[in-house]
């Protein structure tokens, strides 16, 4: 440890924030020393990006709030001059796509009239190369930002923010930086925080993935309703206090009714396409097919495919007896099938319509009316219906799902499809970037969805999620299906063991943390 | 960094505060009548209102002799017909995520086929109008295919094709003015029924049913969520090509039944008529989108902001305004209506402290998401 001080560096006391009729924050304090990393967890609504907005100036707080920063000679700065030490990184990292890293670290350098000479190629280069390696990273800094990793990207959103600093007495504040993560990656990133941090920075960490903050945070602070409900060492908490603290309650594992499954609704052999080779699989009424599988073993792809979202190359596909043409995702949802993908934003909602019009969009046929008219009223009322089904809050149908928060969006995503009264529902990552509380209900959305006949396939990176939902996990390694295992033999270390290859008899299980998971292949 | 995050989370300014965990869901309500009314009323929602109230006390007081006089409303209303129905053809487009740039040719390219048509082919009337539209459509069609099946970006395929319609337009016509159409042919655009000439109510019974196929019907919806994000819209079974064809076909007809429509209320086949339409259809469609559906391209806004527009340019041209004016207003209008949707979109935090100093020391109203729970 190189940390020159370990005194407080930010402190941050009396913290309110009120919009008419709500309280968002109440009263928070925030102290950060130096060398220490802080995770910030909370539901969405607890006040964690209302927090994160007072830091960055986004908000003016209530009265009575005061940030300071403490710098190396002692010296206490306030208002913008402490605002200067803060850095921000925000999930969407602020990268330009389509320039290379040595181009994205000179945009925000100060160049006054010399901007205008020619860049010093050779010099720039190291330069950056330097940068990046402090951070452990290596990677080719002269390709275009949109060919690196996420997590290289992530290490060159912070070498950009850290470059410039003249002391040790500055605080990074990370929001929610790993929400498109693989989980290989997000332990790159960790790496590089530690360095951060271990050269005397103080660290603000934001994220609703609770594995994450404990692997990686020193103290732990959890936010509910706006107000502080625990400020502790995260080596006094486990993952399930941690939920238990912001939910306000401890949330029930999904209770696992063994069901009978019905007659095959699904049914694919021979399917090629992506990173799939020939796959065989069968889904019936009922049941909960869960599928996993390390990146790149065509786990994220399966889905896609079968819907016909991407075109498959071979194979066939039979929805309920009747074979479907690839590429044709109009017939696929008129055979009865829906499908969730993993990119929400991009893929799984237009964003800028509101609940209402994302909800009816898939199936609209029993809300016309003569002349083709749409029964507004009609529609309005099963909006209204369903947003009370699945707990959207706030439950106004007429906002756009750009203002939701995430596990909001995913919930009118999943009601669209259950609205269908669908056969067979695919999910792709059903949980991602959704905090805990839209989770359990996103998971009682699904098991009664089985409940009511639909065959549901589930693909995850999420062990943890496959293991509590699924009846039978198929394991998938480099585009063919490795082994089946059914719900009695299913655990979280076995679906990790299988998806590396590791088998059942080949030594101790090395590798239980599912964070650690996908670090062998990498 | 401070501005990117305030960028990036301008948008979710209205999940951050969220819902309290204890209250129940079900208990929203619609904000009281008082409120939605204010919010209708708001300028945000008809600032073109407003700017017609402005524009027409200034005219009215500056040069109210021939401003005020029912002939000079009567021929606004029939001049203005025309650009309004290419504005009103190019919302569809526009709502399908195709910025058509080639509106304005179109326009060219139906004025000048109807022309030829009539005086060198001697077609009769209904057959001239039927190929016209033929015509139209297959630009549409040609579009689509551009963008669809060659998959080159709407942007620089209407771009181009506009440049190969005005080729086309100046093969067909050899660059000359073509004459004789009829007179038969000419009453079309200038006949008149109750005061007003037959274009008016073309362009009123072509805006009824747009606005009902866009706004009431399954097949709008699908329009709106093609424009709004292509992928997803696929996802949902919706066939997003079929819809951008409809699209640019709809288009295409639209703005070839006005391109007839200028034929025939001058009389002539005039090669440059068209390109002329391209500003005002554009500033039209988009400071229309700023008008009720707040922020989406819709058809009474769009007829609304064509009507406004032109009462500004003809106030300028009554009062004497050099010749330039007219392009000076319009070029002004699309800047100010595309900056006003940046505005509603994103709140910055300046934008926040104006509104927080508008609203003052009474209680504030819910505005727009941020406090809306």
């Amino acid at each position: 440890m190189s940390a020159p001080s370990t005194g407080t560096l930010l402190s941050a006391s009396g913290l309110s924030k009120t919009f008419p009729g709500l309280k968002a924050l109440d009263n928070v304090g925030l102290q950060v020393s130096s060398g220490e990393i802080v995770a910030v967890v909370g539901h969405n609504g607890s006040g964690k990006s209302t927090l994160v907005k007072i830091l960055a100036g986004v908000y003016e707080p209530d009265p009575g709030a005061q940030v300071e920063i403490r710098d190396a000679s002692g010296q206490v700065l306030q208002g913008q001059a402490a605002r200067s030490r803060l850095h921000f990184i925000h999930q969407d990292l602020g990268l330009v796509e389509t320039l290379n890293a040595v181009e994205n670290l000179g945009i925000g350098r100060e160049h006054g009239w010399r901007s205008l000479l020619p860049a010093r190629a050779a010099a720039e280069r190291r330069r950056a190369e330097q940068l990046i390696a402090r951070f452990g990273a290596r990677f080719d800094v002269l390709a275009p930002i949109s060919r690196l990793s996420p997590a290289e990207r992530a290490i060159l959103a912070i070498a950009r923010a850290l470059d410039g600093w003249d002391g040790p007495d500055n605080v990074l504040v990370l929001d929610e930086p790993t929400t498109a993560f693989r989980e290989s990656e997000v332990k790159r990133l960790f790496e590089a925080i530690r360095r951060v941090a271990k050269s005397g920075a103080g660290i603000v960490f934001i994220s609703h993935r609770l594995d994450e903050v404990l692997g990686l945070a020193d103290r732990v602070v959890a936010l509910r309703d706006g107000r502080i409900v625990a400020d502790e060492p995260a080596g006094q908490l486990n993952h399930d206090q941690i939920v238990e603290l912001i939910a306000g309650h401890a949330i029930a594992e999904v209770e696992h009714s063994a069901q009978t499954a019905g007659d095959p609704v699904l049914e694919v052999s021979g399917l090629r396409g992506g990173t799939i080779r020939d796959l065989d699989l069968s889904l019936r009424a009922g049941e909960i097919l869960g599928v996993s599988g390390v990146l790149g073993s065509g786990r994220e792809e399966l889905s896609g495919l079968l819907f016909g979202a991407i075109r498959r190359d071979g194979g066939t596909v039979t929805l309920s007896r009747r074979p479907l043409s690839p590429g044709d995702m109009s017939a696929a949802i008129e055979g009865g099938m829906g499908f969730v993908p993993a990119d929400r934003r991009r893929m799984g909602a237009v964003i800028d319509m509101n609940v209402r019009e994302n909800l009816t969009l898939p199936f609209m046929r029993p809300l016309r009316r003569r002349f083709g008219r749409l029964d507004g009223h009609a529609e309005r009322a099963e909006t209204h219906r369903w947003t009370r089904t699945v707990g959207l809050r706030p439950p106004d149908p007429e906002r756009p799902l750009r203002l939701l928060s995430g596990g909001n969006q995913q919930k009118v995503v999943l009601a669209k499809w259950l609205r269908t009264e669908p056969r067979v529902l695919l999910l792709d990552e059903p949980s991602q970037g959704v905090d805990v509380g839209a989770k359990a209900t996103i998971y009682e959305l699904i098991v009664g969805a089985r409940e009511a006949g639909t065959g549901v396939l589930i693909c995850s990176s999420e062990t943890k999620e496959l293991v509590s939902l699924c009846d039978r996990v198929l394991v998938l390694q480099q585009g063919r299906l490795a082994c089946e295992l059914p719900r009695d033999s299913l655990s979280e270390e076995r679906l990790v063991r299988e998806e590396l290859g590791l088998g059942i008899n080949n030594g101790r299980p090395s590798v239980g943390q599912a964070n650690s998971k996908e670090s062998e292949i990498d | 960094m401070i501005e990117q995050i305030r960028h990036a989370t301008a948008d979710e300014a209205a999940s951050a505060a969220g819902a309290p965990d204890d209250r129940p869901p079900h208990e929203w309500q619609p904000a009281p009548l008082a409120v939605r009314a204010r919010q209708a009323l708001s300028f945000q929602n008809i600032s073109a209102i407003y700017i017609f109230v402005l524009l027409f006390v200034v005219f009215a007081l500056w040069i109210p002799s021939t401003f005020l006089t029912w002939g000079t409303w009567r021929s606004l209303l029939s001049d203005t017909s025309i650009t309004c129905l290419v504005a009103v053809g190019l919302v569809v487009p526009i709502a399908a995520g195709v910025v058509d740039l080639a509106i304005g040719t179109e326009v060219g390219l139906g004025a000048i086929v109807v022309a030829w048509l009539l005086a060198d082919r001697h077609a009769s009337i209904p057959l001239a109008i039927a190929l016209t539209f033929v015509c139209g459509a297959a630009v549409g069609v040609i579009i689509w295919a551009l963008i669809t099946r060659a998959r080159i970006n709407a942007f620089i395929a209407t771009l181009g094709m506009s440049s190969v319609l005005l080729a086309v337009i100046a093969w067909i016509s050899g660059s000359q003015q073509i004459l004789n159409l009829g007179a038969g042919f000419q009453t079309l655009a200038t006949n008149q029924l109750f005061g007003l000439t037959y274009p008016v109510y073309i362009l009123l019974a072509v805006a009824v049913v747009v606005w009902y196929v866009l706004e009431k019907t399954p097949a709008g919806r699908r329009v709106y969520a093609t424009g709004g994000n292509p992928e997803a819209a696929g996802l949902a079974g919706i066939r997003t090509s079929h819809v951008i064809l409809l699209s640019t076909i709809t288009c295409g007809v639209i703005s070839a039944l006005a391109g007839l429509l200028v034929s025939s209320q001058l009389a002539t086949g005039d090669p440059t008529i068209g390109t002329p339409y391209l500003l005002p259809a554009f500033a039209a469609v988009f400071l229309g989108s700023t008008q009720f559906r707040g922020g989406r391209p819709n058809i009474w806004g769009t007829v609304l902001a064509a009507y406004v527009l032109a009462v500004g340019v003809k106030g300028f041209q009554l009062a004497g305004a050099p010749i330039w004016i007219p392009d000076l207003f319009n070029g002004l209008a699309l800047l100010l209506a595309v900056g006003m949707a940046q505005f509603q979109k994103t709140p910055t935090a300046r934008t926040a402290a104006i509104r927080r100093l508008l609203r003052g020391a009474r209680q504030p109203i819910s505005d727009r998401g941020e406090n809306q729970v």
